[in-house]
């Protein structure tokens, strides 16, 4: 038996203070990383929350709605000639503004704010948790719910009601006219919105007359379609079937899935945003490897000679390559477990500041361990040149 | 006596090494530093051969080129002209992985301790015994038995910060003779240290020579352990100026002050000759061993051979008569080598002899050399007659 001397770990955990200042640098460009990817992440995930939060298997859309929060509506003749389809069940029609849509508090600015409205006879959409909401209190006219994460410049208060102790009305001013808030619900904010009510379209009409000429509900944003059977086989034949009925109707029709992903694809590709963010990323990855790469080329500096001794006695380059990755690749695991605590902590303030989603998921905190493993990985070949080109000539 | 101390047996295996005994072989080697114009020739046809066992000290002034050889023998540099073979192996020309393989045979102790500071003395000394993938199980009370030896007993699992430096130097000699090398090269490895543990390396040095056959070969400038050299290597700019079998001249000094003084003889042969020549004859000579009543010179043959006692006893027979005993150290053989003409007498082993042998022509060219060594060596035989 023969357990080999373990000189990777004991040259790296030798100088403890070395060792923390190295841990603190690779932990910050851990840090930098998440960040960057948390806050593209938020964009993406507070983009689709409503989707994701509302009940539907297919989304119908106007053909120009190339985002969200692009107002292009479609007729709402659409949506009866889709309830006829066979295999689906229920056809219902999302209403939003947000563009003409102000909420003020008496005494404060009137900032704008999205309205969702919906018919109240069936319960589409859920909390943030996944909860069914229940809408009894946004039945009566003029009342509505607004969102916990609503920003707290409104001057509403946010703070969820209890059973027990139901909130008291608050009354605000929505385009120019009085609304009761009744109780609040969970969605989030994003980059377009910064706060969320959610009221009957009974409610919804009067507010925005002008939404169109004539009937103001008689255009839809969103045409949520629930099918009999939402396996994804029969969902790709509904949607062909709506397809083929509305061909003529200008709209276009994605499952829910396909209506994400689509989002995401808009937000990341044809805006900045997801660009910017990535080359924050890459920063973060750079400054990485330049703050590994300046920890392990010092180590190897310092013990220039002995390990021109151990190459001397006989120590291949394979046996530096090895040791040389493994100092890469413990330092990554030392710098990231922090840095990782100290990026959840950041996403919760971050979370509350903002109001965006920040959620740290294993595949995201994974993805952000494999790129810390190759930034350190990286730098230790950057900096095993130093070592190869070592002449054990130069001991004597 | 000296001649009781020698082991006889090593002495001849010393003196009369086999081919494949050399264990270091330097050959037309030339060596140069830099590139075109700024080219420099450091080695000059340098011409070294090193017997296994041996113990040879290095000397020379800084830039006389020692260290480019000692590293050119330890694979640390690649020979651009010449030959020189180590432990069998031609280093002209040699792949880079045979000389990773060839440097395990080897051990280095420089002037620098280069001791991981991470790691504890027998951490750092069990770097050499991984590396030759000796087992925990052995290598683990070796390492422990080396560094007591050494007198670190007490500090085998300190890290180096808490040694002196002489100590994290003998814990660097560890690490370089641990793994049994058959070859060990040392840069000023008693520089660091006082009297008593330099004297306790040297010893070391020459059991490992004496006991295992290992080659040691020793850059040194302290004169404390200069008497441990077999062969002297002188160096100055480039090329090698003496070669000088030490160890050789001064067994054969031994034996031969040895028997003049104890024969109290009016014949001063040997002590009349000057160091160098003393070492060149040294350096000549075979060493040869007789069993017990065998014939050493028979009368009447033609002499080419002269002869000088290292130990036992002869017996001279003229004519079947037994006419004189000589003790180690006395000479013979040498009036027919002068007189060109056949043996005057027979010479038997009294007992287990050896002698060491001059032939005809070397022993011409050592008369040539010393008007003295002729004058008292006729001195000699008119006594005799």
């Amino acid at each position: 038996m023969m357990s080999r001397v373990p000189l990777a770990w004991k040259n790296l955990t030798h100088d403890l203070r070395k060792l923390t200042v190295a841990v603190a640098g690779i932990s910050f460009a851990v840090m930098l990383m998440f960040q960057q990817r948390g806050f593209n992440n938020a964009l993406f995930d507070s983009t689709v929350a409503l989707v994701k939060q509302l009940e539907a298997d297919i989304i119908i859309f106007d053909k120009g709605r190339f985002s969200l929060s692009a107002e292009t509506r479609f007729d709402r003749e659409a949506l009866d000639i889709a309830a006829s389809c066979p295999g689906v069940e229920y056809a219902d029609a999302v209403y939003t503004e947000n563009s003409v849509a102000f909420l003020r508090k008496q005494g404060r600015k009137a900032r704008p704010i999205r309205v969702i409205a919906f018919d109240l006879s069936r319960p589409l959409l859920k909390n943030a948790d996944g909860q069914v909401i229940d809408l009894r209190k946004i039945a009566p006219d003029e009342t509505a719910m607004i969102d916990e994460l609503s920003k707290i410049e409104y001057g509403f208060d946010l703070a969820p009601g209890t059973d027990d102790r139901p909130k008291p009305p608050q009354i605000g001013e929505l385009a120019g006219r009085k609304i009761n808030i009744v109780d609040t619900f969970r969605l989030g904010r994003d980059f377009a919105n910064d706060g969320n009510l959610v009221m009957s379209s009974q409610t919804f009409e009067p507010y925005f007359q002008y939404r169109q000429f004539g009937d103001p509900l008689g255009v839809v944003d969103l045409g949520l379609i629930q099918c009999t059977d939402d396996s994804p086989e029969n969902l790709q034949v509904v949607k062909q079937m709506l397809q083929q009925r509305l061909a003529d109707n200008d709209v276009l029709i994605a499952t829910r899935d396909e209506f994400i992903q689509r989002e995401i694809k808009f937000w990341a590709k044809s805006t900045p945003i997801g660009v910017i963010f990535f080359i924050g990323a890459i920063i973060g990855f750079v400054v990485g490897i330049i703050i590994c790469y300046q920890i392990l080329a010092n180590d190897i500096a310092d013990h220039l000679s002995e390990f021109a001794t151990l190459k001397a006695m006989g120590y291949s380059n394979a046996y530096f390559f090895k040791l040389v990755l493994t100092e890469a690749v413990l330092l990554s695991l030392f710098g990231f477990i922090p840095g990782l605590l100290f990026s959840m902590v950041l996403f919760e303030i971050n979370a509350s500041i903002t109001g965006l989603i920040m959620v740290m998921t294993v595949p995201r905190a994974l993805l952000i361990l494999g790129l810390t493993i190759v930034m350190c990985v990286i730098s230790g070949l950057l900096a095993l040149r130093k070592l190869i080109s070592t002449d054990p000539a130069s001991l004597f | 006596m000296i001649t009781d101390e020698i082991d006889i047996e090593d002495l001849i295996r010393k003196w009369n090494p086999k081919k494949t005994d050399l264990s270091v072989s330097v050959s037309g080697l030339n060596h140069y530093y830099g590139e075109g114009d700024a080219r420099k020739q450091v080695l000059f046809d340098n011409e070294l051969h090193i017997r296994s066992g041996e113990i040879v000290i290095m000397t020379g002034p800084s830039g006389s080129g020692k260290t480019t050889l000692l590293t050119l023998i330890g694979t640390l540099r690649s020979v651009q002209e010449g030959s020189l073979k180590v432990l069998q192996n031609e280093l002209n020309g040699m792949s880079q992985d045979k000389i990773v393989e060839l440097r395990k045979e080897m051990g280095f102790i420089f002037q620098a301790h280069n001791l991981f500071e991470s790691l504890t003395a027998f951490q750092n000394v069990k770097m050499a015994t991984e590396l030759v993938g000796q087992a925990d199980k052995q290598s683990k009370p070796q390492i422990e038995s080396t560094l007591t030896r050494l007198g670190l007993g007490e500090r085998i699992y300190y890290k180096p910060k808490s040694l002196s430096g002489g100590q994290k130097q003998r814990v660097a000699i560890a690490r370089g003779i641990i793994h049994r090398p058959k070859l060990i090269l040392a840069d000023e490895p008693t520089a660091a240290l006082d009297a008593k543990s330099g004297r306790e390396v040297v010893t070391i040095f020459q059991e490992l020579a004496r006991d295992h056959g290992v080659t040691i070969i020793i850059v040194t400038h302290d004169n404390r352990i200069l008497d441990v050299a077999d062969r002297m290597v002188k160096m100055v700019d480039g090329n090698i100026v003496s070669n000088v079998l030490v160890k050789r001249a001064e067994i054969i000094c031994q034996i031969l002050i040895d028997h003049e003084k104890r024969t109290d003889s009016k014949l001063k042969l040997f002590s009349q000759l000057t160091p160098t020549v003393l070492t060149d004859v040294a350096d000549k000579m075979e060493l040869r061993q007789y069993e017990p009543g065998a014939e050493i010179i028979r009368q009447g043959d033609i002499g080419n051979e002269f002869f000088v006692i290292a130990h036992g006893d002869v017996e001279i027979v003229v004519d079947g008569n037994k006419v004189n005993e000589l003790p180690a150290g006395s000479f013979f053989g040498e009036v027919a080598l002068i007189e060109d003409a056949p043996r005057n007498a027979t010479v038997r082993a009294k007992n287990k002899v050896a002698c060491f042998i001059l032939d005809k022509a070397e022993f011409q060219d050592v008369l040539d050399k010393s008007a003295s060594f002729e004058e008292e060596l006729r001195k000699a035989i008119f006594e005799r007659q």
